[in-house]
């Protein structure tokens, strides 16, 4: 697929803004805070109905103005797509594709899809396990749309269920067990859904990772994606599966009732990311971490474009410049010309001089956007 | 607790029986000797009882809970017109409950709850919903509803 065209109106900082996209890679330079994040963080609304930057609305729109537009057109194998995401300072948003209003705004998903590698991928190896979950989420929505459905259910399960539990905490009374029984019976059947894709799509990441990760780093070493859920569970089939919560939840009944909230569930899996056996975290260097974070985003645009059936876009902010000459060349020699990439910097000088070469290049200033001269 | 809520909102204007809104004791549509009195269709709120009414599809009784289940805005079974449907269920006359609550998390859980309750004395349904994910029953169309009516299915 190919991002044609984009339009921001009163969007971040931007008033009312065209970009053209004209080759495979487009450059954007810029200081910080002129709006380089924000025309990436346009594109990844359109591509995951989220930023992954905050989570209202609101802070997506110029100050002082009621809405924003984010409209996108993009073309794929089969077609012309137009896309465009109202945003208002009050109300609920509004997504249309081809002009047409969608009643469910999950259904917008697919018409863009997109893999994001920034410094906050950067942690992946040696963050805290809800930037893997996150990372591992936004993945599984772009293949399953659907997913972001369940999460959302699952999220909602997880709140209700903590408020019966924090009610009973504050009251220091146990929780009514007919009460607490519907609410473990909703995270089961929720969770058990949100775990076993999960565990599908790391399935088939795993060994697209393995491949990359001995292409970049040239050693006989094996990285191994290892799933880690809270609830382990054996036969990826619902009721077993089901089962296999509602016997965590048994086990663990006394400490959530003491800490007055929910400790089984997906929301505390975690991906084990390990070299030769050994927890990447422990003992990797800093280059083997870029190594291992530029191979886990290779497989994500290979397994997006095998399941999709077309090259997601690349979007790289402020991350090219992090990484050495070697791996700015095995990234360049992965993408080719095949997964138009978006790559916003404060400089050219770090490039490595095939990325420079037939690439559209502009610059951001205050919220407009030029090309480069 | 429950009683207390119960006797507070016949004090607002609703029908003593089925608790739709009503400024008699008993509303018209429980009063209507021509509605089928063996059946009852259970919604959240007395809107859904409108939204149904138009579609002129259902010939049955109601029975409205005035709420979900929801613990984080406080509401369990007991703040809910949930006692007064065991009582209107247990009833020998009732062949059929028709739960029609929206699919949201907190609706599900409501029908789960309240399916689990009557199930053991009555034929328990649910309204067949083609509506958009979290939809609420106030904005699905006629056409939709009537459907989703007809397509019913038993809660096993
Ligand atoms: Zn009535």
């Amino acid at each position: 697929m190919y991002l044609q065209h984009l339009h921001l109106r009163n969007f971040r900082n931007y008033h009312d803004q065209i970009v053209q996209f004209q080759a495979p890679k487009t450059i954007i330079v810029g200081d910080n805070a002129q709006g380089k994040s924000n025309l990436l963080e346009a594109i990844e609304l359109l591509a995951t109905l989220k930023s992954h930057r905050v989570s209202r609305d609101r802070d997506l729109i110029r100050h002082g103005i009621p809405d924003a537009q984010v409209a996108a057109t993009v073309a794929h194998r089969y077609g012309t797509n137009d896309l465009d995401i109202t945003l208002r300072d009050r109300g609920r948003r509004t997504i249309r594709r081809n002009h047409e209003a969608l009643r469910r705004q999950l259904d917008a998903l697919g018409s863009l899809n997109a893999v994001q590698f920034s410094c906050v991928d950067l942690e992946l190896v040696r963050g805290a396990p809800d930037c893997r979950r996150r990372w591992l989420d936004s993945l599984v929505v772009q293949l399953e749309p659907v997913y972001a459905h369940i999460l959302q259910q699952y999220t909602h399960v997880l709140r209700q269920r903590n408020a019966l539990l924090r009610q009973s905490k504050r009251e220091s009374a146990s929780v009514p067990p007919a009460a607490i029984a519907l609410w473990d019976a909703q995270l089961a059947t929720t969770g058990s859904r949100v775990t076993r894709r999960r565990a599908r799509v790391l399935q088939r990441l795993a060994p697209l990772a393995q491949h990359w990760h001995q292409q970049i780093s040239g050693q006989p070493e094996t990285l191994t994606l290892h799933y880690a859920p809270n609830v382990p569970w054996q036969e990826d089939e619902p009721q077993q599966v089901q089962a296999a919560f509602l016997t965590h939840i048994h086990q663990q009944q006394r400490a959530e009732q003491q800490r007055g909230t929910t400790v089984v569930g997906p929301h505390r899996d975690d991906i084990d990311l390990l070299i030769n056996d050994s927890p990447a975290r422990l003992y990797a260097s800093q280059g083997q971490q870029r190594t291992l974070v530029l191979a886990l985003k290779l497989a994500e645009l290979h397994l997006i474009e095998s399941v999709v059936g077309e090259p997601p876009l690349l979007l790289l902010d402020d991350v090219l410049a992090e990484l050495d000459l070697q791996r700015q060349n095995h990234l360049l020699t992965a993408i080719q010309d095949r997964f138009q990439t978006v790559i916003t910097t404060t400089h050219l000088a770090t490039f490595e001089a095939g990325w420079l070469a037939a690439s559209q290049q502009l610059r951001v200033a205050a919220g407009a956007i030029a090309p480069l001269l | 607790m429950a009683a207390a809520i119960v006797n507070a909102r016949h004090q607002v204007g609703l029908c003593q029986t089925c608790f739709h809104l009503s400024a008699e004791p008993v509303c018209s549509i429980c009063s209507d000797r021509t509605r089928d009195p063996h059946t009852l269709c259970v919604v959240a709120d007395s809107r859904d009882v409108i939204a149904l009414e138009k579609t002129r599809e259902y010939r049955g009784r109601y029975h409205v809970l005035g709420g979900v289940i929801s613990p984080m805005d406080g509401i369990g079974p007991d703040q809910l017109s949930i006692q007064p449907l065991i009582r209107r269920a247990s009833k020998a006359d009732i062949t059929e409950i028709i739960l029609a609550i929206s699919p949201s998390v907190e609706g599900e859980t409501t029908t789960l709850y309240i399916s689990q309750l009557v199930k053991p004395f009555v034929k328990v349904t649910q309204i067949a919903f083609g509506l958009p994910m979290g939809g609420d029953l106030e904005y699905a169309d006629e056409v939709t509803l009537a459907r989703a009516l007809e397509g019913r299915r038993e809660l096993l």
